[in-house]
C-alpha cells in the first residue's frame, strides 16, 4: 500500500516518539512530585537579607529574631525595630535598607515573601518541637549558609510522618546557633549526638497514647522547659484539628 | 554484515550524549534532592482547602481596615496574657523602689536559661564574656561598656532589669524579646558573670 521508503519513515518517526513522549510522561509526573515543586523555592525578598551574613558570620542566633518561635505555634518573621536595633548605626545609609527605614518610620511592615507554607488545614506548632530540642536546621536546613533562603525540606505529610516515626534518623539535636533552650546542660553541643530516646526506646510498639515522653515541672513561670524528644504523635487530629 | 556496520554507524553521537543526560536528570529527580532553584511559587496541583478564608498570623486579611491580621496593641492596654511593664526609659532613679529585688532564686535551671537569652539576645554587642566587643561591633556598632567594670557591678538587679527592658542610651530595650522572668535570669547570669571575672 505505502511505499517502502514512507514505511521506514513511519517507523523511525514512531521509534523516536515514543521514547522521548514516555520520558517526557515520567518527568510531568515525578516533576509533580512535592519534593520537586516546593523544595528549591526561592523567591526574591524585598529586602535582600542575607542569613548567611547574619547567622553564618556575625553568629547572631536564630532566636535573636525569631523570638516567641519557643512560645507560640507559629515562627514569627521580626518586626522591623529588631532590624533598626542594629541598623539605626551599622550601615544606616545603605540603598539597600530603604524599605526597611521607610517601614520603621511608617509604620507599614515590610511584605516579605512566604516561603515555608502548609496547608491551612494543618497545624503546625514551631514550640512543641523547639521544647523537643530539635534543631531548626531538621526542617529548614542550614539556613546560616543561605545567601537567600530557599525551602529545604519537602513538609509533605509523608515527610512529617517519616520523622514522627522514625525521630532517631532524622532529628537534629539542637546546636548553638540556633539559640535554642537545651536546659542545664546549655552550651554541651556534640554534632554527632543522635536525639535521646533513653524514655521511649523501651516501648518498641507504643500503646495508644503512649507516644508523649514525660514532661517535666516547670520551674519558672514563663520560661519553656525543654522536654525529650520522642516518637511524635500519629493521630490524625493532632495535625487535623 | 556490511549492513550492520553502515547501521551502527548510523547512531549520531548527540543522540547517546542527550540519552545520558534525560537519564542523568530523571534519576536526580527521583532522589529528589533539590537540583534547581526556583522564584515561581510551587504548583498546587488539588489545592482544595489550602487557603482558608481566616486570620493568619503575620499574613494580610481583608477584615480590618488596614489589611493586617495582626493588629496592633492599643494605646495604654494591655494584651491578655502580657503584663504592663510600670516604667519609662529616663525613669532610671525610680527603678528600685518600683522594681524592687530578683524573685528568682539562681538555680542551675534559671542560670542556663539566663546564659542561653544572653548568648542569644545580648552577646552579639556585649559578647558571650559581657566584655563588649561582640561580632556586631566589629561591623561598625558602638561598643557598649564592660558589664564586668566597677559601675556595671553597683548597680542594683533593679536598674540592671530596668536597663534590659527599656534600653539605655544607643541599647534597645529588648521587654518585647523576654518576658520579666527570662529578665531575671538574664541578671541572674549576669551577676554570675561578675563573680566569675
Amino acid at each position: 500500500m505505502f511505499t517502502k521508503e514512507f514505511d521506514t519513515r513511519v517507523k523511525t518517526t514512531v521509534k523516536i516518539i515514543l521514547p522521548v513522549a514516555g520520558v517526557v510522561a515520567v518527568l510531568l509526573i515525578l516533576g509533580f512530585r512535592n519534593t520537586v515543586t516546593d523544595v528549591g523555592y526561592r523567591p526574591q525578598q524585598p529586602v535582600p537579607f542575607s542569613h548567611k551574613i547574619h547567622a553564618g558570620q556575625l553568629g547572631v542566633k536564630c532566636v535573636y529574631c525569631h523570638t516567641s518561635v519557643e512560645t507560640s505555634a507559629h515562627s514569627p518573621v521580626p518586626s522591623t525595630s529588631t532590624c533598626m536595633n542594629c541598623h539605626t548605626l551599622v550601615k544606616s545609609d545603605s540603598p539597600k535598607l530603604k524599605l526597611v527605614r521607610e517601614s520603621y518610620e511608617t509604620g507599614k511592615p515590610i511584605e516579605w515573601q512566604r516561603i515555608h507554607k502548609l496547608p491551612d488545614y494543618a497545624h503546625f506548632n514551631h514550640s512543641r518541637h523547639i521544647r523537643a530540642q530539635i534543631d531548626c536546621s531538621s526542617c529548614h536546613g542550614k539556613v546560616e549558609e543561605m545567601g537567600v533562603v530557599a525551602q529545604n525540606k519537602p513538609l509533605s505529610m509523608g515527610w512529617c510522618i517519616d520523622c514522627h516515626r522514625n525521630p532517631t534518623e532524622f532529628i537534629i539535636p539542637a546546636r548553638p546557633i540556633s539559640g535554642i533552650f537545651t536546659g542545664v546542660k546549655a552550651g554541651k553541643y556534640d554534632p554527632n549526638a543522635k536525639a535521646t530516646l533513653a524514655q521511649v526506646k523501651a516501648l518498641t510498639e507504643p500503646q495508644f497514647g503512649q507516644w508523649e515522653t514525660e514532661i517535666p515541672k516547670n520551674e519558672v513561670p514563663g520560661i519553656p522547659v525543654p522536654k525529650h524528644p520522642g516518637y511524635g504523635p500519629e493521630n490524625c487530629s493532632s495535625c487535623h484539628h | 554484515m556490511e549492513n550492520e556496520k553502515t547501521h551502527k554507524k548510523n547512531i549520531p553521537f548527540f543522540k547517546i550524549i542527550l540519552g545520558v543526560a534525560l537519564l542523568g536528570f530523571i534519576v536526580l529527580v527521583i532522589t529528589g534532592k533539590k537540583t534547581w532553584y526556583s522564584e515561581d511559587a510551587p504548583i498546587e496541583i488539588l489545592s482544595d482547602m489550602d487557603n482558608q478564608f481566616k486570620a493568619k498570623p503575620q499574613v494580610g486579611s481583608t477584615f480590618f481596615a488596614n489589611r493586617a491580621a495582626d493588629q496592633t496593641v492599643i494605646p495604654n492596654t494591655v494584651p491578655r496574657d502580657g503584663v504592663a511593664y510600670p516604667l519609662e526609659k529616663p525613669d532610671f532613679e525610680r527603678a528600685d523602689s518600683v522594681i524592687g529585688a530578683n524573685p528568682l532564686q539562681p538555680t542551675d535551671f534559671v542560670l542556663a536559661r539566663g546564659q542561653n537569652r544572653f548568648e542569644a539576645l545580648c552577646a552579639p554587642c556585649h559578647n558571650n564574656d559581657g566584655k563588649g566587643n561582640g561580632t556586631v561591633v566589629e561591623k561598625g556598632f558602638q561598643n557598649p561598656p564592660s558589664l564586668l567594670d566597677e559601675h556595671a557591678v553597683g548597680l542594683s538587679d533593679a536598674h540592671l532589669f530596668h536597663i534590659i527592658s527599656v534600653g539605655q542610651n544607643i541599647m534597645p530595650g529588648y521587654g518585647d524579646k523576654l518576658n520579666m522572668n527570662d529578665r531575671w535570669t538574664v541578671v541572674h547570669y549576669i551577676r554570675s558573670l561578675q563573680a566569675k571575672r
